[in-house]
């Protein structure tokens, strides 16, 4: 009990900071797939970290072929690659699951994606173009399709495709967990023949991406002006550059929730543990009353109870952080069964540092207070104390 | 013999809400050195507040203390502490051992605050306890030990730093009378053999008996003092109303 207050503190603040650090890390890594020469259009306006969200996964919106094709016409602009998802039934063997479709133009997409956004391959090799074959990300052989390995035949509302290889990881569990293939396949399943949800712009190397991410907002707006008579264009523009201050806010974010959440974990433990030292001084009080009788210095009762409340700081923290570190473990593990985002929980030698000095810390600030009471009592009061 | 312990017109006045109370009112009192003295008096008549205030354990109200010739309350907090651990050993009805420790510890603690180093602590320690009775019982716990072992084990504690002055608070009170017997023994003998000077606070006649001089005190004041003791406590007898 009398460690409880600084256990649940110091328990909070390893765990949301190693959960925050693992969830910033994974953000950092998802943004960082945009390569430098390369521009993402996407429905939808980010300004913060919802919209973010509603702009992945919530608007009907698409990008026209038409405006695909306006676009690869910018001088500066070497390619432009359509990409479009949706859910479709999937089986193998004896199992149908609904699993993620990623359709893209193989030729061309394929390039961009090993040459600037780092997609690495794991087992087998990548689809060749015109065939019916598909890659798939690395959740989909371990976890929805187990034991499916390159060479392996799956069925897509009826298609026998072949796979040819497994990627490694791209950062996030729902980009593991999709089946790749190529965009004609992709429409002829899912009935969407006509635009695409994101597209990807390969721009020419030395030409200054913001000023392309503005020709083509100029294209962007002249196309929805003529279509829709508005002015605002319902598309983002992101660019190295815009996702890296994307990243920066949300990662602000993070932090000011963390550090609002930690400030109060510490304000629990400390009062916890002032609490705790505050009752030990009045349980004890006919105790320091002994020991000033047989001549303990008011300096030697105080580093008695300050000794005292660090260790029971240190043995709170070591509890918390134990316990802190097994929830974010299990956090991550809920998080990879579950589909959420898919992160490492980040338990770093700093962290456990952390809280080990933290709760030694705290418990010598908060034991402070009542062990300088204890030493000023009067010898007889305190003696007299439960008499 | 010179004198060890000197009070001047000491007053004590407790603060209770709006309330006065007088523990002692304009106490002079002169203690030689080896003196065996016995304080009685009955319930709330301010014996123990006179302990205290001897012991350096509380302050009077008004009034001054001296030991061995120095104003104590001239003396800083660590050197109060200092006399307290040397100069006086305590022994309090309660016992007031320290119950996470045992027997041994419980005697070697004043050396510790004294900085005697541990082996010096452990050897006094044990001869201590073997000289009360208890060679033993060394490494029990005070809630192992019997009422009378347990003011045994305190009395090794207030003789471990060899202190001039033994102060003891009602040591019989939660005593059966042979065990009772027995402590006030030890405590002639240290007064006899060690020449140490002993004060001790009881309401219990037969205890008093045991001292050289006694003092009576009633309301606060000393209402006789003397070392006829037989004739004192043949007073009481006759007059309960002075206890």
């Amino acid at each position: 009990m009398t460690t409880l207050g600084i256990l649940i503190g110091v328990f909070l603040i390893c765990s949301l900071l190693s959960l925050s650090e693992g969830l910033k890390e994974s953000i950092i890594s998802e943004l960082r797939t945009l390569g430098k020469e390369v521009l993402m259009i996407f429905p939808g306006e980010i300004t913060d970290l919802s919209s973010l969200f509603t702009a992945f996964f919530g608007r009907g919106l698409k990008i026209e072929d038409e405006t695909i094709e306006k676009i690869k016409k910018i001088e500066g602009v070497e390619n432009v690659v359509p990409l479009d998802y949706g859910a479709s039934l999937v089986r193998y063997k004896e199992k149908t699951k609904t699993v993620l479709l990623f359709g893209y133009p193989r030729k061309e997409a394929q390039e961009l994606f090993k040459m600037n956004l780092g997609w690495k391959l794991d087992q087998g090799r990548w689809p060749k173009p015109k065939k019916r074959e598909v890659i798939v990300g690395k959740l989909v052989p371990s976890d929805i399709f187990p034991g499916l390995k390159p060479g392996d035949k799956i069925y897509i509302k009826g298609r026998e495709f072949l796979v040819t290889g497994v990627l490694k990881s791209l950062g996030t569990k729902q980009d593991d967990s999709m089946i790749g293939l190529d965009i004609e396949d992709y429409r002829k399943i899912t009935g969407f023949r006509k635009g695409s949800h994101f597209a990807l712009v390969k721009i020419k190397s030395g030409v200054d991406t913001e000023r392309m991410a503005q020709k083509i907002k100029e294209v962007l707006k002249e196309t929805q002006k003529r279509k829709a008579g508005k002015e605002e264009i319902p598309f983002t523009i992101l660019t190295n550059e815009k996702a890296g201050s994307i990243a920066g806010n949300i990662l602000a974010l993070i932090q000011i929730i963390v550090f609002a959440f930690a400030s109060v974990a510490i304000i629990v433990g400390g009062i916890g543990i002032m609490n705790t030292m505050f009752t030990s001084v009045r349980e004890r009080t006919r105790e320091i009353g002994i020991l000033k009788a047989v001549g303990a210095k008011n300096s030697e009762i105080l580093i008695i109870f300050l000794i005292e409340s660090a260790i029971m700081g240190i043995i709170g923290g070591i509890l918390g952080t134990f316990l802190g570190i097994f929830f974010a473990k299990f956090v991550e593990f809920y998080g990879q069964v579950h589909p959420l985002l898919y992160f490492k929980a980040s338990i770093t030698p700093n962290l456990i540092l952390f809280g080990f000095f933290f709760s030694l810390f705290v418990g010598i600030i908060s034991g402070y207070w009542p062990a300088k009471r204890a030493a000023a009592l009067k010898p007889a009061d305190a003696l007299r104390y439960f008499e | 013999m010179e004198t060890i312990i000197k009070l001047e017109d000491v007053w004590k006045i407790y603060q209770l809400g709006k309330v006065e109370v007088f523990a002692l009112r304009g106490i002079s009192l002169e203690i030689k050195k080896g003196t065996f003295l016995s304080i009685i008096g009955p319930s709330g008549s301010g014996k123990s507040t006179l302990l205290n205030i001897i012991g350096c354990l509380d302050f009077p109200t008004k009034g001054k203390v001296f030991l061995d010739g120095k104003d104590v309350q001239k003396l800083s907090p660590d050197e109060l502490a200092r006399i307290r651990g040397k100069k006086i050993g305590f022994i309090f009805q309660q016992f007031n051992l320290l119950p996470n420790l045992t027997a041994i510890e419980n005697v070697a603690l004043p050396m510790v605050f004294q900085g005697i180093p541990e082996k010096e602590r452990e050897k006094r320690a044990k001869d201590l306890l073997r000289m009360v009775g208890l060679e033993g019982r060394i490494n029990h716990k005070p809630q192992e030990l019997s009422g009378g072992e347990q003011q045994r084990v305190a009395i090794a504690r207030a003789l471990s730093n060899d202190p001039e002055i033994i102060i003891a608070d009602e040591p019989t009170g939660n005593l059966d009378s042979k065990s009772g017997k027995k402590i006030m023994e030890i405590l002639r003998n240290l007064h006899l053999k060690e020449k140490k000077t002993i004060l001790v606070v009881t309401h219990d006649p037969q205890i008093a008996s045991f001292s050289e001089e006694i003092l009576v005190i009633k309301d606060g004041k000393i209402v006789r003092e003397g070392k006829n003791i037989e004739e004192i406590l043949w007073q009481k007898l006759k007059n309960e109303r002075l206890f």
